[in-house]
């Protein structure tokens, strides 16, 4: 008993010394080959069981179900990074918890080693250790039961569809444009040509870098606010808009719309979204309100120079078929 | 006063040359990096295609956004850089300038480039923007000087993200040292940045004082925003271009220490938004349960709730069962008619209680540091709720602005003129009543308003101006008889979104700061089952207990008189 005590102390006083004293070090910005959280965790077990094994501690049973049973908390909780939702994280602890039953009950001696010192306390050997269990556990129940049935209110979860179906056609400014058949008028060249040269610089020399300096000076008067300097959807009032703004930077936007979509999306905002994209919380202007047509190609073009995108197309012939 | 140093300069020379001598090993003087010349090229590139937007082809801060932009972009032509850790007047070293494009200027329209660009990018882009500066000169050995300030280090070894620790008495005492030195004169009396209205910077454009109970908005805050250095930095160092002078003679470094103890400990504690550097709104205003009477006093210790985060302080007992402040995160209307880029206003705090005798009220606060004093334009704030809440189907709701065609929105204005009041008034204790209107309108959009025909069912029932805060409670029954009126049922969540008009600013109509759709519930009473159940539930446990210890004694009484054998394994 003594021992397994002893062998306590040592497990809680090198968890702490490991979690507080060398977990930092083993977690820096940059993890290495040996740096790193999983290194950190095997040498922890290592310690565990050295010490227990080379200081013949032979802890009891339950003591090293403890152990074993933690170290698994530990990992999921602490160790595995990122940490997995909670719903998983729940489900990986029952197996680990079935899995300890496994190791307890492994052969009838340690199922009886474990059991022994629950019933020593049940049946009032361990004297202490029985007023303290059966003291502490109905406050416990019904601390739990308080818990469970004072109300709680989470805001409610509302989904919507980031990019709706686009209509076939659209009327801007009196105009009626198929959006099958549009195409941005100012991408009057390959935008990959245009790397390398730069708005004002060579606004003058270059007709395309002239579009696209116009297509920036509107971007920065309008649009960054919400979708930022970045064009990652970060702008000054993006924290107040619920949806967020788009980010442009990532793959999953204009990477993947064509134009024609973003000419549409453009010139009727929020407003001209469907209801299962939340029409009424978008602040996303009706752009044709405030801009040109010409305008909103420019910007277009603009935001496909900046990240460096290139718009989606439609194939002249589909590779299927015959 | 500071860019008068230019031709004063030898004069500084001389007098920091002979401070330096007298405070031998308080500060190091030098000269300042000097341009490198082979990053240039690259940093150009960099600057033409991320920077020129704001700051303009000759970095005189004009690029196209400017003119919408409030703080206006920095113009880099005088040399002048807010954020150093230089003495007044001084360049900035490579490092701030680094530090300032990783970080971004929060509470500006700067972003943090640190994620963006790479490393070398972004030394490059510093390197390009000091051969922007014109009026000084970088690699002048003769004329221009750096002293780099000293600010000791953190006394109480606080940490980041809240720093919280900080004894007391260090807060206490730094509130005399504000006190004696007359922070109050800019700042206001409880730090909202409300004292002087008049201040301008070096180019003449109107500036306002920091709000410290916003520190979110420092420029200088890094991106930690509770940090005691930041302050400490800003008190040594002054910024440049701005009225804000250093204090490094009238405030020793130890006092400085207290000092932001004191600025920071006024900040409220919220979790803040890494991406966006602003707190995480409370996107559910939950209404609290009132047993009895609700005072119709916003001073009444029933209104009082701190704005920190209770998961993160505690709240103190007798506040316990207050209702928390949510934060409301508000934008300049950007989106229909007359567009207002730049907002006065980016938060309000709401808290609420209700039952179901006195109908509901909500408390709104918001800082503003000026009122206006025209009353063509007063200052109002405004709920705004679906009118047809009952017709709404899932999550639909009207358009956020003032609603559609189809789905109508019931908005309770306050308009509101503060009584004696002038801007440059001293700050004043007690704070300034208002003269209150209500009015209720539907809206059907921005350009369809209807202003109500029935009778008048919305209140304000206290309100008060205060160093720099407005609070106005509103008060309404649950339902009322107008077919156009929110009818307010409890324990739903109902759509909640919030106006706000600075007349200081000549804001009217669609021209003004505003919310996305919050939500709002009036909390049901605490269940009766939870007294009873707890006990119950341990009584029906302990009797489980005495069960299982009488099992266990059984089956050893069985094995100790043999009527059941025990298998025979070792142990």
């Amino acid at each position: 008993m003594n021992k397994s005590f002893l062998s306590l102390i040592l497990a809680v006083a090198g968890w702490a010394v490991f979690h507080f004293g060398l977990f930092p070090i083993f977690t820096p910005a940059e993890p290495g080959m040996l740096i790193n959280r999983y290194v950190y965790f095997l040498l922890f077990c290592f310690y565990l069981i050295i010490v227990n094994v080379g200081m013949k501690l032979k802890p009891a049973m339950a003591l090293r179900a403890l152990y074993v049973w933690m170290l698994g908390f530990y990992f999921y909780d602490h160790i595995l990074s990122p940490h997995v939702p909670w719903t998983l994280f729940i489900t990986y602890m029952m197996l680990w918890t079935i899995g300890t039953f496994l190791y307890i009950s492994q052969d009838p001696v340690t199922f009886r080693e474990f059991r022994a010192p629950i019933v020593k306390t049940i049946i009032g050997e361990y004297k202490l250790a029985r007023i303290v269990a059966f003291s502490v556990l109905p406050v416990l129940v019904g601390w739990a039961t308080y818990q469970s049935i004072y109300p709680s209110f989470a805001e409610p979860v509302e989904l919507r569809t980031v990019h709706p179906a686009p209509p076939a056609s659209t009327k801007v400014h009196g105009k009626t444009y198929m959006l099958e058949k549009i195409s941005n008028p100012f991408r009057i060249d390959e935008q990959d040509n245009y790397k390398d040269s730069f708005p004002f610089l060579d606004a003058d020399k270059q007709e395309y870098m002239k579009f696209v300096t116009e297509g920036g000076t509107i971007f920065f008067q309008n649009c960054h606010y919400c979708h930022g300097d970045q064009l990652n959807g970060l702008g000054m009032f993006a924290h107040a808009f619920n949806p967020t703004p788009a980010n442009f930077i990532d793959p999953g936007t204009i990477a993947m719309l064509q134009e024609s979509f973003l000419f549409w999306r453009v010139s009727k905002g929020g407003p001209g979204l469907p209801n299962e994209s939340t029409p009424w919380s978008s602040a996303m202007p009706p752009w044709e309100e405030h801009l040109t047509t010409d305008e909103i190609w420019k910007v277009i073009l603009f935001e496909y120079w900046y990240t460096g995108w290139h718009p989606r197309t439609f194939d002249d012939e589909s590779a299927v078929g015959e | 006063m500071i860019n008068k140093m230019k031709t004063g300069k030898k004069l500084i020379f001389l007098l920091a040359l002979m401070v330096s001598f007298l405070l031998v090993g308080t500060a190091s003087a030098g000269i300042p990096d000097p341009v490198k010349q082979d990053l240039l090229e690259k940093g150009k590139k960099v600057y033409f295609k991320r920077c020129v937007w704001c700051h303009g082809v000759e970095g005189g801060g004009d690029g196209p956004s400017a003119d919408r932009l409030f703080t206006r972009p920095r113009n880099f032509i005088p040399g002048t850089f807010k954020i150093r850790v230089t003495d007044s007047g001084q360049l900035p070293t490579d490092n701030d300038l680094i530090k300032t494009v990783k970080n971004g200027l929060p509470g500006s329209a700067m972003p943090a480039w640190g994620e963006f660009l790479k490393e070398d990018e972004i030394q490059a882009v510093v390197q390009f923007v000091k051969s922007l500066v014109q009026d000084r000169d970088f690699n002048d050995e003769e004329d221009e000087e750096v002293e780099l300030m000293e600010f000791g280090s953190n006394p109480w070894g606080t940490t980041g993200p809240y720093h919280l620790g900080i004894p007391q008495e260090a807060i206490d005492a730094g509130k005399e040292i504000f006190t004696k030195n007359k922070c109050f004169e800019c700042h206001g009396g409880e730090g909202r940045g409300d004292g002087n209205p008049t201040m301008k910077d070096d180019w003449g454009f109107p500036i306002l004082a920091a709000d410290w109970q916003q520190c979110w908005n420092f420029r200088g805050s890094r991106r930690n925003h509770f940090d005691p250095f930041n302050v400490v930095r800003t008190i040594s160092t002054g910024l440049n271009g701005t009225p804000m002078p250093n204090f490094r003679e009238k405030i020793t470094v130890e006092d400085r220490w207290k000092l932001a103890a004191f600025v920071n400990s006024l900040c409220p504690r919220k979790k803040i938004d890494k991406l966006t550097s602003k707190p995480i709104p409370d996107f559910l205003i939950s209404s609290v349960y009132t047993e009895g009477d609700i005072v119709e006093k916003i001073d009444d210790p029933m209104w009082q709730s701190s704005d920190n985060d209770p998961l993160i302080i505690a709240r103190s007992e007798e506040k316990a069962a207050n209702p928390r402040r949510n934060y409301i995160a508000l934008a300049g209307q950007i989106t229909r008619g007359k567009r207002n880029f730049d907002p006065k206003v980016d938060n309000l705090w709401v808290s609420s209680r209700w039952n179901k005798d006195k109908g509901v009220y909500y408390l709104v606060e918001y800082h503003l540091r000026f009122l206006s004093s025209d009353a063509g334009f007063p200052d109002a704030v405004a709920i705004q709720w679906p009118a047809k809440l009952q017709d709404l189907f899932g999550a639909e709701k009207p358009y956020f602005i003032m609603g559609d065609s189809k789905k109508p929105v019931d908005v309770w204005r306050a308009s509101f003129m503060p009584k004696d009041y002038n801007s440059t008034n001293a700050p004043k204790e007690e704070g300034y009543q208002l003269d209150v209107t209500v009015d209720e309108f539907n809206g059907r959009g921005f350009d369809a308003l209807e202003p109500k025909e029935t009778e008048p069912t919305v209140k304000v029932v206290d309100s008060i101006f205060h160093q720099g805060r407005v609070k106005i409670l509103f008060h309404r029954a649950l339902t009322t008889d107008g077919e156009m009126d929110v009818q307010i049922p409890p324990e739903q969540f109902i759509p909640i979104s919030f106006f706000q008009w600075a007349g200081d600013d000549k804001e009217k109509d669609e021209h003004m700061a505003i919310s996305t759709w919050y939500y709002t519930i009036l909390e049901p009473p605490l269940p009766d089952s939870l007294y009873y159940m707890p006990p119950i539930m341990a009584v029906v446990f302990v009797g489980l207990q005495g069960w299982l210890v009488w099992m266990t004694k059984r089956t050893r009484k069985m094995y100790a008189d043999g009527k059941v054998k025990r298998d025979d394994l070792p142990f």
